[in-house]
């Protein structure tokens, strides 16, 4: 459908680049290595350039352009680091700083999952030190189990927004208000619980200072979990999650990074939050055998490995091999699959198995 | 997402009908549209008419507040009537205004004058209004690279502001690839001292027609749309009188009015296709420019009332002249002056004429002047020394103003400069659509600037004005955010006494 | 299909098309995230069609929707071959090189007209000559669809009626088309291709087949048997009876199977039953000993998803008590029966066992799959291989690949003046399959808290039903309650029912009638009525 984009060569801060038709000024620089500070660009959705975070110098413009939205031209004179796109960027996070809840340091205060916003200011300074502008938001997504939203700490750079529409394609949330009161909101202030909200999660995943973050990991010091990268145990999509661990519970799951899996970046309510049960009360922690009583009761596993081994060969003493069926499990992995058919046919002579589900 | 075959461009007038923001309002349009939900409330809190409708409104704009709308909405707050403050509603000349919820107007000063009529005048306000179509006929007998050159040579500007030659986007629109074009009347008249398109529209509303007709010719469109702002209900009645009569002249072509719902910032020409479109009225990045990437992602002519009510001359007596009209750049113009003059109005003076000779033609200053705005809230305060100066694009841009819409309002000395710049302040705090952090956080910054310095007297509040200026300028997505700290800048910069502190 | 049991084409490819056309499958909610590459491609400009009884969410973004009447798809299938055919919209030199059959397919079809189809689905005629028009006539087209399809008494003739349309149109081998069989669970995929199954050891090597069974015989060093074993549906069926002892592992049963009250009694005439499983749920009731086990976060190993795609599951946390891997319980089972299943030390050392029994996956190993971010796509023969993204991109592997005649014949049970509503179940976006793990969840729990029965305001109102209202649901088999929800998504005479209430189990109704080749039962259509719940029967 698309032919092969032309090849063209620009300046970027002083060097000869070369870039492609239709790729943007903030694609060059992202592989020229250029520290071009973003919050509201996501290669998932559109660009917005709302942040102006990335505005860089362009020749023959005569303002600093958004690199997230400017499509590159043969022969353009790109510079990132100018006096002007400094003080540019130090002005604008001052402004931010102004509009944002900080810590004790004036810093951006640190959220459940990061925040870019105070990276940016760490790596980038900020000009003079603006009295607060205390923008009131109005904002009630409350109730919910798993998302929670500060408006304090929003940007309002509307990738959750974005997010919800152009990717997970709910349209639960939206950009509400106008001016300094614009905040982000649901139809009628709901809950998110009452709205098309699918729970994906993917405004929390997007969300570049922590103004989404899951309830259920509020309290959780990000800095301290642990990573663990796997596959989602729901539905045949395959999605990689990353498991964050604190003393041995898994307290939250993200998705890698985007661009790198089958399930770029995104996940579900079930992949994201449905892992309650991992740590559930209800979970079987001991092996049982049923007593003459008729009830299930505890014992060891060397019992319990004893009575499986009896009853089963019992079966198959009285009856025969074929009387014995193995139902295996898609969920389980494939190793253990195939170490069950491998039970079924080797120890107990039988090709009476099979999964639970044909597809 | 929206569903298969969503009536987006309906939503506006759907929540206008149901009553506007009002729990389950969102639902039922979206239900009428295939609209996602949130996005409807997204556009029905953006736009004031419908996050606060059925109630009266009381004029806040800088000529209104010199004339005394405080009371007005103080006897309002008495009679526990419910009502809202309002940016400028345009009726500067007959300040101070009042409408009710149907947008009429109910409290309003003696009806702003006009210059008499006058046919050499390519608008001419004061002449009879022309309904026999005859520049749209001569228009198609004439080979469109002639027109095109009379065009260039007639030097039109855009008058909604800007400047930019009229030519050029006509040209850039024809020449797109064949498909679908629109051309887009921008009527969304709101900067705070301009009423001239009110005015064009409410008396030669077939000058408007007619030149929309040739542009839609020219350019190959055979839809159009007129964004008229929401608080124009007699426009509106005469545009649809004159849309009827004008019919059987236009050879099928659907001009579609859509009104505006209250948002200053549709006037810019990106915000406005988003609300034609059903959408928050939040400006696009540009580029693309319209006339690319315009309404509906098609290529789109985009241009003010008075632009294009200058066209049917220019078809008639050529672009010469229509150029020899103008004094220091081409043509004439409709200047809009209210505040301390006699009489308010729209004046079709040559273009490049100075204070002096627009305050000359509205008889004469009240009281002792001492500031003005050359172009309304956009263009700052200049200082009475200017009252010779050229009001034309290029002049006052040299003088770090800017003729904008030629919205021109007077301050005499009775006024303090310092409330002067607060009202404008609070025009663009209230206007800014939200969307890009210079411009959002700047003027609400501003505005508390300004308002703790009269609260305390304290020039420190205002010591990062021109910090915040120069980033709203550099780094605001459209115009408003660029232009917004102006009042406040050009105020300390020309009234430095005024800002001393105590 | 076409040699391999899987989806032809991968996940991110979805992106890239211009054409879906996706039946039986509420993708939105049983698959989100490839529903996202949907709307994805939907946002780019792809077209899409939606055949479903449901009006889904993917209907109200489809370029065209087609709501048949469940249980028809051969009839649907049918004429849209009878439109590419009689149009000449078929892709002759795909036909040519790459198959055999089509002269009968094409008299096959020659009676079934749209406007014969329209009578027995109810979808209008013209709707389905563009439906065909438009698959046929885009090149990057590809089919998607899920249990819709399969769960039926003609389940298969269902798939065989897609396949003849992927190959007349030569959408197969390409990029972006191909057809797409979206798994429902994690490890479907894998499952099968481990050799859990009756008919194949792993690597989709028939158990009647002397070489295979020579090959695993030298590896496993013990004799194996020859005869294809009964699949789940026939043990489900002899339970009691052929079958008298059943070893069951991450699976109730119990719920998860048409026919709740036949289970029950066939659980009840086993003699031994063993349940391995993280849960005590409704088959731990019958069972004589329970194996507590970890459940993924607690172990190692891989799971395959529904393209084909091997990828690693990693301990995370520490198992519960006692609770241990199911790999490691299987292997301490066999020890305990006599069998000297090796002690391995790790999954790894499972999966390189498998991998060097099954050419199809013996390139893939743990260690690859370390520096494969992305996990591997089967086929994928030898270590230095990339995987497979896209297959039969040399034509079909089995070669030629055959067109399947096929009839249409209706559902086994079609309602009637006793049970005049059709029943169809499913899964939902918020629950998972027996709810085991997702009935745990606050959110899921949140959104849909009981068992509910989806109906039109028509259907509602005759019987004088509010929305919410709790209702006995009833079929030939068994009676549920649920409550009332009045959607404009179900058709006048359909209803619907999700799977995963337990107190409320929707299989208590379904018909375990299962389809001639594959035994799946027909979950997708069975006979209900419908009647407000009697209070004092409470």
């Amino acid at each position: 459908m698309t032919e092969t984009p032309t090849e063209l060569t620009l300046t970027l801060d002083g060097e000869q680049v070369h870039a492609k038709d239709g790729e943007t000024l903030l694609d060059v620089c992202r592989r020229a290595g250029k520290e071009v500070p973003t919050l509201c660009a996501e290669d998932r959705v559109d660009p917005m350039g709302s942040c102006r975070m990335c505005l860089v110098e362009v020749e023959g413009q005569r303002r600093l352009q958004p690199s997230c939205a400017f499509k590159v031209q043969a022969g353009q004179v790109v510079q990132t680091a100018s006096d002007k796109v400094k003080r540019h960027r130090q002005l604008l996070l001052s402004m931010y700083l102004a509009d944002h809840e900080l810590d004790e340091d004036d810093l951006p205060r640190e959220r459940g999952t990061g925040n870019q916003l105070r990276q940016h200011v760490l790596d980038h300074g900020t000009g003079p030190k603006l009295p607060a502008i205390n923008a009131p938001r109005e904002y009630r997504m409350e109730n919910n189990p798993y998302i929670h939203f500060d408006p304090e700490a929003c940007v309002l750079c509307n990738l959750c927004v974005r997010y919800c529409d152009e990717v997970e394609a709910v349209s639960a949330i939206t950009l509400a208000g106008r001016g300094a009161k614009t905040t982000i909101a649901t139809a009628d202030q709901k809950g998110l619980l009452d709205t098309t909200c699918e729970m994906c999660g993917g405004c929390i995943a997007v969300c570049p200072t922590g103004a989404m973050t899951e309830k259920p990991s509020l309290a959780s010091d990000f800095r301290e979990e642990e990573v663990v990268r796997s596959t989602c145990n729901f539905c045949g999509v395959g999605c990689q999650v990353n498991l964050h661990t604190q003393d041995n519970k898994v307290v939250r799951v993200t998705s890698p990074p985007a661009g790198e899996t089958v399930n770029d970046g995104n996940l579900c309510i079930k992949g994201r939050f449905s892992m309650e049960f991992i740590q559930h009360e209800d979970r079987l922690t001991q092996p049982l055998v049923r007593g003459d009583d008729g009830a299930l009761h505890t014992t060891t596993w060397e019992n319990a490995l004893k009575v499986a081994a009896q009853g089963l060969m019992g079966v198959k003493e009285k009856y025969g091999a074929d009387s014995l069926g193995f139902i295996s499990s898609s969920r389980c992995t494939g190793e253990e699959n195939y170490l069950l058919q491998k039970l079924s046919r080797a120890a107990f002579g039988t090709n009476n198995c099979h999964q639970c589900a044909a597809t | 997402m929206q569903k298969h075959n969503a009536n987006r461009p309906a939503v506006m007038d759907l929540l206008e009908h149901h009553g506007g923001l009002a729990p389950g309002v969102s639902a039922k349009v979206s239900e009428e549209t295939g609209v996602p939900e949130a996005d409807i409330y997204g556009v029905v809190s953006f736009y004031t008419l419908l996050a606060k409708p059925g109630v009266a409104r009381v004029c806040q704009g800088i000529s209104c507040a010199m004339a005394g709308s405080d009371a007005l909405a103080d006897a309002l707050q008495a009679k526990g009537e419910p009502y809202e403050k309002v940016s400028c509603l345009g009726y500067c000349d007959q300040a101070p205004v009042q409408i009710d919820k149907d947008m009429e107007l109910t409290k309003h000063g003696p009806r702003g004058s006009i210059t008499p009529d006058d046919p050499a005048l390519p608008i001419n306000l004061g002449g009879q209004d022309d309904a026999s179509y005859s520049a749209l006929k001569a228009f198609e007998g004439m080979d469109p690279d002639a027109f095109l050159d009379q065009l260039q040579g007639s030097g039109l500007q855009g008058r909604g502001g800007a400047g930019f030659p009229a030519w050029i986007k006509w040209k850039a629109v024809r020449n797109e690839p064949i498909g679908t074009r629109y051309v887009v009347v921008n009527a969304d008249e709101g900067e705070p001292g301009t009423f001239k398109d009110r005015e064009t529209m409410l008396r030669r509303p077939h000058r408007l027609i007619e030149g929309l007709a040739i542009a839609c010719k020219y350019v190959g469109a055979t839809t159009a749309y007129i964004y008229l702002r929401g608080e124009f209900p007699a426009p509106r009645r005469a545009l649809e009188l004159a849309l009827a009569k004008a019919r059987p002249h236009l050879g099928g072509l659907d001009i579609r009015l859509t009104m505006g719902h209250g948002a200053y910032i549709c006037g810019e020409e990106t915000a406005l296709l988003e609300a034609i479109e059903g959408k928050r009225g939040m400006p696009r990045l540009k580029p693309p420019y319209p006339t690319q990437v315009g309404l509906f992602g098609e290529p789109t002519l985009i241009n003010n009332v008075e632009t294009l009510a200058c066209v049917p001359e220019i078809v008639l007596r050529g672009g010469d002249w229509f150029k020899n009209l103008g004094k220091t750049e081409a043509g004439s113009k409709l200047y809009c002056i209210s505040g301390h003059v006699e009489k308010a109005g729209v004046y079709e003076l040559p273009l490049g004429a100075t204070l002096n000779e627009l305050v000359q033609a509205a008889g004469g200053y009240v009281g002792t002047p001492k500031a003005f705005s050359p172009g309304g809230a956009s263009s700052g305060f200049l200082p009475m020394e200017h009252a010779d100066t050229p009001l034309d694009f290029k002049g006052l841009t040299k003088v770090g103003s800017m003729l904008g819409s030629a919205g021109v309002v007077v301050l005499n000395d009775t006024v303090d400069m310092a409330a002067a710049v607060r009202w404008q302040q609070i025009f663009f705090e209230d206007e800014s659509c939200g969307q890009c952090a210079p411009c959002r956080i700047g003027c609400r910054m501003q505005r508390q600037a300004i308002d703790a310095f009269i609260e305390s007297g304290d020039v420190a509040s205002l010591e990062h004005t021109e910090d915040l200026h120069w980033e709203m300028e550099e780094g605001s997505i459209c115009g408003l955010g660029m232009v917004a700290s102006l009042p406040l800048l050009t105020a300390q910069k020309h009234f430095p006494s005024e800002f001393e502190g105590s | 299909m076409f040699g391999a049991g899987a989806m032809t084409n991968s996940i991110p490819e979805i992106r890239g098309t211009d054409l879906m056309f996706v039946i039986g499958s509420n993708t939105t909610e049983a698959h989100p995230i490839i529903a996202m590459e949907m709307k994805r491609a939907k946002k780019n400009g792809a077209k899409l069609i939606v055949a479903d009884p449901r009006r889904i969410w993917l209907a109200d973004i489809a370029d065209l929707y087609l709501q048949l009447k469940p249980g028809t798809d051969v009839a649907l299938l049918s004429a849209m071959m009878h439109v590419i055919v009689t149009e000449g919209l078929h892709d002759r030199a795909f036909v040519e090189a790459h198959t055999t059959g089509f002269d009968d397919l094409v008299a096959s079809v020659q009676t079934a007209t749209p406007e014969w189809a329209e009578t027995i689905t109810e979808v209008p005629a013209d709707d389905i000559r563009q439906a065909a028009r438009l698959y046929a006539s885009t090149e990057k087209a590809g089919i998607y669809y899920t249990l819709g399809i399969t769960e039926h008494s003609h389940g298969t003739d269902n798939v065989y009626g897609l396949a003849n349309l992927v190959l007349m149109t030569g959408h197969l081998g390409k990029e972006h088309c191909g057809m797409n069989p979206l798994r429902g669970q994690n490890n479907v995929q894998g499952a099968n291709d481990a050799g859990a199954s009756p008919i194949y050891y792993a690597g989709y090597q028939r158990v009647d087949d002397p070489a295979a069974q020579a090959k695993f015989e030298a590896a496993w060093e013990t004799p194996l048997s020859p005869t294809p074993g009964m699949n789940l549906n026939v043990m489900m069926k002899h339970m009691g009876g052929l079958i008298r002892g059943l070893f069951i592992m991450g699976e109730d049963i119990v719920l998860s199977e048409p026919n709740t009250e036949r289970v029950e009694a066939g659980m009840n005439g086993l003699d031994f039953v063993v349940v391995q499983d993280i849960f005590l749920n409704e088959t731990t009731r019958f069972a004589d000993v329970v194996f507590p086990a970890a459940c993924f976060a607690e172990k190692d190993g891989v799971f395959t998803n529904s393209d084909r795609r091997v990828q690693r599951v990693r301990k995370a946390v520490d198992a519960p008590g006692e609770a241990r891997p199911d790999w490691q319980i299987l292997v301490q089972l066999a020890q305990a029966v006599g069998y000297p299943m090796p002690d391995y030390q790790h999954p790894s050392e499972v999966y390189s066992e498998m991998a060097q029994l099954s050419p199809k996956f013996s390139g893939i190993s743990h260690e690859r799959l370390e520096d494969n971010v992305g996990g591997l796509q089967w086929p994928c023969p030898d270590p230095e291989h990339p995987g497979t993204a896209t297959m039969h991109t040399e034509g079909p592997i089995i070669g030629k690949a055959p067109f399947q005649t096929i009839a249409y014949r209706p559902s086994e049970e079609l309602p009637d003046s006793n049970f005049p509503l059709l029943l169809s179940t499913g899964r939902t976006l918020y629950h998972y399959n027996a709810g085991t793990q997702t009935r745990r969840a606050s959110g899921a729990i949140a959104k849909q808290p009981q068992n509910f029965i989806e109906m039109s305001r028509r259907d509602a109102r005759k019987r004088g039903l509010d929305d919410g209202q709790l209702v006995q649901v009833s079929s030939r088999r068994g009676t549920v309650i649920a409550a009332v929800n009045i959607s404009p998504r179900m058709k006048r005479g359909c209803v619907w029912m999700p799977l995963h209430f337990p107190e409320a189990n929707t299989n208590r109704l379904t018909n375990d009638v299962g389809d001639p080749v594959t035994q799946t039962a027909e979950f997708k259509v069975c006979a209900v009525r419908v009647q407000p719940l009697v209070q004092a029967a409470k």
